[in-house]
């Protein structure tokens, strides 16, 4: 039985299409994602990574097949119910609020409030003082740098809107944290400060990543496996160990042809 | 709000009440009538009527909507609770059905809005129309006058030294400010309207937050309806023809942007109390009315225009 449990990949994703009236935008893709494990999924502009991202965080539905996380199958209707079995997103467009403050988007949806009355969530009062302080403390432990928890968003630089934007997937996710691609709009030092915070992510806290990107550098150095689409097709998976750049590369544009293996 | 803002908003509220108290100064220097003591209370009791609308409507541009639908949901729920008084209902039960029916009203707004994609515009210019025919049809276009003599306090009575209409008011802007900045569903609002798709990443339940801020507009329409008709001891179909217009400027000359996301409840109540006070300051100083009308919508687009610079 303890084997089982850890034999189960975290995610598994079962021959998913997905059609967009007469597009194909995704063919059949099948993939695993170990516990533990940093999943790149690369492709060229139009494969389909933002589409299989977008059904695995509940936006989209798949046309067939399915996904499971821990051998549950997933019906996902919105993204919260993504959020809920524990999947966190961070999209290329960041997705937070810039009115808001940085605490009050960390815990954007999931408030801590005074007391619990029966009206609940929606009419309790908000604790800012502590959502401040969990803030102010999760980010320093993931070393991300902020002025203040109650700097708004807007006048903050992209990087440390990247920051604040993973921070919370951190903070929230317990399975597995996408990042669509999170190094695009990024300086060079910035990027070197996203790639590590994941990698130390992964060694200190065994955390799951599925990471998007155009970046093959950034991808080669964090990931373990590296899954490769093509116009909507799955056409390979690759340990890291057991490739190279250029085969990679092939395998985007297409060069070389389809190989899948787990 | 809290220490989140920056210097901009900070210039922008201050300069709002700056404007409103250099208003005020100009006026008591013109007429020695505007501070008397009973003109200043019956502006205040005058602005309670906008006021109330104006927290719902508030709510609503937050969300980058708008509720063009408040006066005909006052007249329809006014002109049936009126009705249900000649039967025989107590001042409260007449009440709480007319804010029940100015909800109701207001949640088929939300359903169109949120649910079917309808801009808010068309969806509460339809409305608009439909209430107001509706109660031209259910009063047969009648006046229903001579209201039962405890309802008419919610108009005319008194708690302590302090009209009633008053006292209400002041509860809705209260509760809207705890609303707005210490509540979650105050965040989604915010965030609803700041950027829908990130607050619909989030998880945030989107079409519930816009059905709410309908809802809470028609009620609260409903709400300054019982005020109205307690006041007139007569509700009438056609009441509350233009109120959305003053409502609408008040929310935008007390800094609620139009692009949603942005504005503050005290802004909002400056807002109403600039309004009131100009039309008293104009009535004090015998201007004709069509040239109020003119007087208050120079001063909207000037707001606008200061709010565009300050950006």
């Amino acid at each position: 039985m303890l084997k089982m449990t850890t034999d189960l990949p975290l995610l598994s994703v079962r021959n998913i299409t997905k059609a967009f009236g007469a597009v194909q935008a995704l063919q059949g893709i099948s993939f695993d994602i170990a516990p533990g494990e940093v999943v790149a999924l690369v492709g060229d502009n139009g494969a389909g990574k933002s589409t299989l991202v977008k059904i695995i965080s509940g936006l989209y539905k798949a046309s067939s097949g399915e996904f499971a996380l821990r051998g549950q199958t997933c019906h996902f209707e919105t993204p919260a119910d993504a959020l809920k079995a524990g999947i966190e997103t961070v999209y290329q467009d960041l997705a937070l609020i810039d009115q808001l403050d940085v605490a009050d988007n960390v815990y954007l949806g999931r408030e801590v409030l005074r007391g619990s009355g029966f009206l609940g969530r929606l009419f309790g009062v908000l604790n800012r003082a502590t959502m401040r302080r969990e803030t102010a403390a999760a980010l320093s432990q993931l070393h991300i740098k902020i002025p203040a928890p109650t700097m708004p968003v807007r006048m903050m630089s992209g990087g440390q809107r990247l920051a604040v934007a993973i921070g919370r997937a951190v903070t929230w996710g317990r399975e597995l944290l996408i990042l669509d691609e999170p190094t695009a709009a990024l300086g060079v030092e910035e990027t070197e400060q996203v790639l590590r915070m994941i990698e130390e992510l992964r060694q200190k806290q065994r955390m799951t990543f599925m990471i998007i990107s155009h970046n093959m550098q950034d991808v080669y150095r964090v990931a373990d496996k590296i899954v490769i689409l093509r116009q909507g097709r799955h056409v390979a998976t690759l340990r890291k160990t057991e490739t190279t750049l250029e085969e990679i590369v092939a395998y985007i544009t297409g060069a070389k042809q389809k190989r899948v293996e787990r | 709000m809290t220490a989140t803002r920056d210097w901009r908003a900070f210039a922008q509220q201050y300069g709002l009440l700056f404007s409103f108290l250099v208003l005020c100064v100009a006026l008591s220097l013109v007429s020695d009538r505007f501070l008397n003591p009973d003109n200043l209370l019956n502006i205040l009791r005058q602005s309670t009527i906008n006021g109330i609308i104006a927290v719902g409507m508030m709510m609503v541009i937050l969300t980058r909507g708008i509720d063009l639908s408040v006066g005909s949901i006052l007249a329809l729920s006014t002109i049936m609770a009126a009705d249900m008084l000649q039967q025989g209902w107590n001042a409260y039960a007449a009440a709480g059905f007319c804010l029940l029916v100015g909800g109701v009203l207001g949640l088929l707004n939300g359903f169109l809005v949120s649910r079917f994609a309808i801009p808010p515009f068309i969806a509460t210019l339809g409305m608009m129309t439909f209430a107001r025919g509706l109660a031209l049809s259910y009063s047969e276009g009648q006046p229903i006058t001579g209201l039962a003599a405890d309802f008419r306090q919610w108009g005319t009575g008194f708690l302590g030294p302090i009209p009633l209409p008053i006292v209400v008011a002041a509860v809705i802007f209260l509760l809207g400010y705890v609303l707005l900045n210490h509540t979650p569903l105050g965040r989604y609002i915010f965030a609803l309207g700041d950027n829908e798709r990130a607050a619909f990443f989030t998880g945030l339940p989107t079409k519930n937050i816009l059905l709410f801020v309908y809802v809470l507009s028609g009620a609260l329409a409903a709400l300054a309806g019982v005020i109205l008709i307690g006041r007139l001891n007569s509700a009438q179909p056609t009441a509350g023809l233009g109120y959305e217009f003053d409502a609408i400027a008040a929310v935008v000359i007390g800094g609620t942007s139009f692009d949603g996301g942005e504005g503050t409840i005290f802004g909002t109540l400056i807002g109403v109390l600039i309004i009131a006070v100009l039309s008293n300051g104009l009535n004090l100083l015998d201007v004709p009315s069509p040239f109020q009308d003119v007087a208050k919508g120079a001063v909207i687009a000037l707001a606008l225009l200061i709010y565009r610079a300050l950006r």
